[in-house]
């Protein structure tokens, strides 16, 4: 027997009572989302810029640049001063990558991301210092709501990402920037 | 379950760890803590009590169909371009990983945590087939460096205190002797693994969720090591036990509201990352293992441990994991989710009794799993196996003779209140055993018995 038919029969065995599948009737708390979303991204080291248009990115994209930083642009209408090669593995000296996340979630500061905004998948984990750029009017209450709106296709990576990368494994001690990014900023555009 | 170590009795183990009285209290300070953090965070969630209700009914309904889901998360995984494979104990699981690592000639690997690796030995099987592993989580880096298995399910380098944890990074990465500031310590840590990311051939990771509809496995780091890990190089894998399906995205979105509030207090880890297939010219796979999950499925109550999603809460708030340690457990995941999972593996008997049945494991669940039940049936199945530890098989007996006998336990009661008033404590401490070590004599009540003081204030009112 395989080791598949196996478990499978073991599980015949089990006769677990049936629980009925729930359903999620938690009402979304949609008051001052912008409030929530601000709050939630900064407890978890995150920085909000609220911006009317991209050009205002574009201004902080170029002082970065001016200061001599290495940047990955995959926003469209915005420019970096760095293409992305063939092998992903040349990104880890990035100073900065920017992408388009396609939602942002309040409760925990989270916006969704996925590859085909990255370019290659590690961008947004590979770089130093990462920033997105996502529509204030995607911006819902809870992860339940997000979920409804976020579909992943067949072979893809997709991540909901909340602040920079962070550990406390010494002491307890919160350091900020353990592999991932280091910083990471969202600009909301209105 | 695995167990680890040789086999000492929890109660044995434990009063080594006690002898530092100091870094008991630094350890139950520590983790207590944590407790302290995933409170505000619960408490700030006002749908908190609805959230674990759906968790726990989410996960029932899973485990109660998990053929049929299994069976839609395999045929997904495969539209999706993912392999399955299936391993029915460690020792299998073992050798699937080192054949698709062998198969591509891969050398390096890189890990992040899983407790399930841990549990079927797969780092020391892979090294002794020539291929470097390496654990990528800064805690699993720290113990991985330390020859320790983990003392926590969350954060398993708790146990080790800066300076130590400078000491060895000093010896074994070349960090600067004497260092102990955390943030210095974590930046040598990043440094190096690093290096180690870049030169891996194959990248393997442990699952949070498996997602049945999509075909899809989700992991959540802190840190980013999994996805730095798998989005490097060609060659992906994750290892999950079967308990790891939840049924849609729905199902997900619940679990990932209460996972990290319940471990650290954070709203949700910084990286909640779905992969629902391999990268452009990548191959991905999944191996699902049993490894002894099935079995406890054949039991009603002890099939509900495998509705825990390993937040570590439960070990967090126990009072005996916090002032014992995850090493005293015999056991690779300690507090009480550890003793629901192992103790029908535990030959000393004595994991069912790291307990003191206050029932806070189950009050912090996330997805209700009832361990306090859950123990004390395992004590149950231990004293009908006529197996109970260190000679309580004994004495138990002629315990439950004494207190069944009326007259009997008045007397022996009485006795000992007057013993207890007039006999100096350095004579009547002995009569407590265990007990007394560290704690003072209770003072008897001046009432006397309790049912004296009854009948005289209460009865008849
Ligand atoms: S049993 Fe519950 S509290 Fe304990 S680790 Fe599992 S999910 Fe968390």
């Amino acid at each position: 027997m395989s080791s598949r038919d196996a478990i499978f029969a073991a599980l015949d065995k089990c006769n677990l009572p049936d629980a009925p599948m729930p359903s999620i009737t938690i009402e979304p708390n949609n008051e001052d989302l912008m409030g929530q979303y601000e709050a939630n991204l900064t407890k978890v080291g995150g920085t909000l810029v609220r911006v009317k248009e991209l050009s205002e990115v574009q201004a902080h994209l170029d002082k970065a640049m001016a200061d001599g930083q290495s940047v990955v642009c995959r926003v469209e209408g915005l420019n970096g001063n760095r293409e992305l090669d063939a092998k992903p593995h040349t990104l880890q000296d990035l100073d900065l990558a920017l992408i388009d996340a396609e939602a942002a979630v309040a409760e925990n500061g989270a916006v969704f991301v996925r590859e085909t905004a990255s370019g290659h998948r590690v961008l947004p984990y590979i770089t130093e210092n990462l920033a997105v750029v996502v529509k204030a009017d995607t911006l819902v209450a809870n992860m339940h709501e997000v979920v409804k709106n976020v579909k992943l296709e067949s072979g893809q990576h997709g991540a909901f990402i909340a602040g920079p990368s962070k550990t406390a494994d010494i002491e307890q001690a919160l350091v900020i920037g353990a592999h991932g990014a280091c910083s990471m900023t969202v600009y909301m555009l209105d | 379950m695995a167990l680890i170590g040789g086999i000492e009795s929890h109660a044995s183990a434990a009063e080594k760890f006690n002898r530092d009285v100091d870094r008991v209290n630094w350890h139950d300070k520590a983790l207590w803590n944590l407790r302290h953090k995933r409170d505000l965070a619960a408490e700030s969630q006002p749908e908190w009590e609805d959230l674990k209700q759906l968790g726990s009914e989410y996960k029932l309904h899973t485990l109660a169909n998990l053929k049929h889901y299994l069976t839609e998360f395999e045929a997904n995984c495969k539209k999706n371009g993912i392999v399955v494979h299936w391993a029915k104990d460690g020792k299998e699981h073992n050798e699937i990983v080192h054949s698709i690592l062998a198969k591509h000639n891969v050398k390096n690997l890189v890990k992040s945590k899983s407790m399930l690796t841990e549990e079927c030995h797969l780092n020391p099987y892979l090294i002794e087939r020539g291929i470097d592993v390496i654990d990528t989580d800064l805690g699993e880096r720290i113990i991985q460096l330390n020859e320790q298995p983990p003392s926590h399910i969350v954060v398993p380098a708790i146990h080790l205190k800066k300076e130590e944890v400078g000491e060895l990074f000093h010896r074994k990465i070349g960090s600067e002797k004497g260092a102990s500031c955390p943030t210095y310590l974590t930046k040598q840590a990043r440094a190096h693994l690093r290096q180690k990311f870049l030169e891996a051939d194959a990248g393997l990771t442990g699952v949070n969720m498996a997602v049945a509809s999509e075909g899809a496995v989700a992991i959540a780091t802190n840190e980013g090591n999994a996805d730095m890990g798998v989005n490097l190089p060609k060659v992906q894998i994750h290892c999950m036990g079967i308990d790891k399906i939840v049924p849609n995205m729905d199902a997900a979105s619940v679990l990932s509201r209460t996972l990290a509030r319940n471990a650290t207090g954070q709203p949700i880890t910084s990286y909640t990352t779905f992969y629902k297939g391999p990268k452009e010219g990548g191959e991905m796979h999944v191996v699902l293992v049993d490894n002894g999950r099935t079995k406890l499925f054949q039991d009603e109550l002890l099939a509900e441990a495998y509705k825990c999603i390993r937040c570590g809460g439960c070990l967090n708030t126990c009072p005996v994991y916090r002032r014992s340690s995850g090493f005293s457990y015999n056991a690779l995941i300690p507090g009480p989710i550890g003793i629901a999972v192992s103790a029908g593996d535990d030959e000393t008997h004595s994991l069912a009794w790291a307990c003191s049945l206050c029932g806070s494991c189950t009050q912090v669940c996330p997805t209700k799993v009832p361990l306090d039940k859950i123990i004390f049936k395992w004590r149950r199945i231990h004293s009908e196996q006529g197996k109970l530890p260190y000679g309580k098989n004994g004495y138990m007996p002629w315990v439950g003779k004494f207190m069944a006998n009326e007259t009997m336990l008045n007397l022996g009661m009485a006795s000992a209140r007057t013993a207890l008033r007039i006999l100096p404590d350095a004579l009547m401490k002995p009569f407590g055993m265990d007990w007394t070590k560290h704690r003072e004599l209770p003072k008897a009540p001046k009432t006397g018995s309790f049912e004296a003081w009854f009948k005289k204030n209460r009865e008849n009112k």
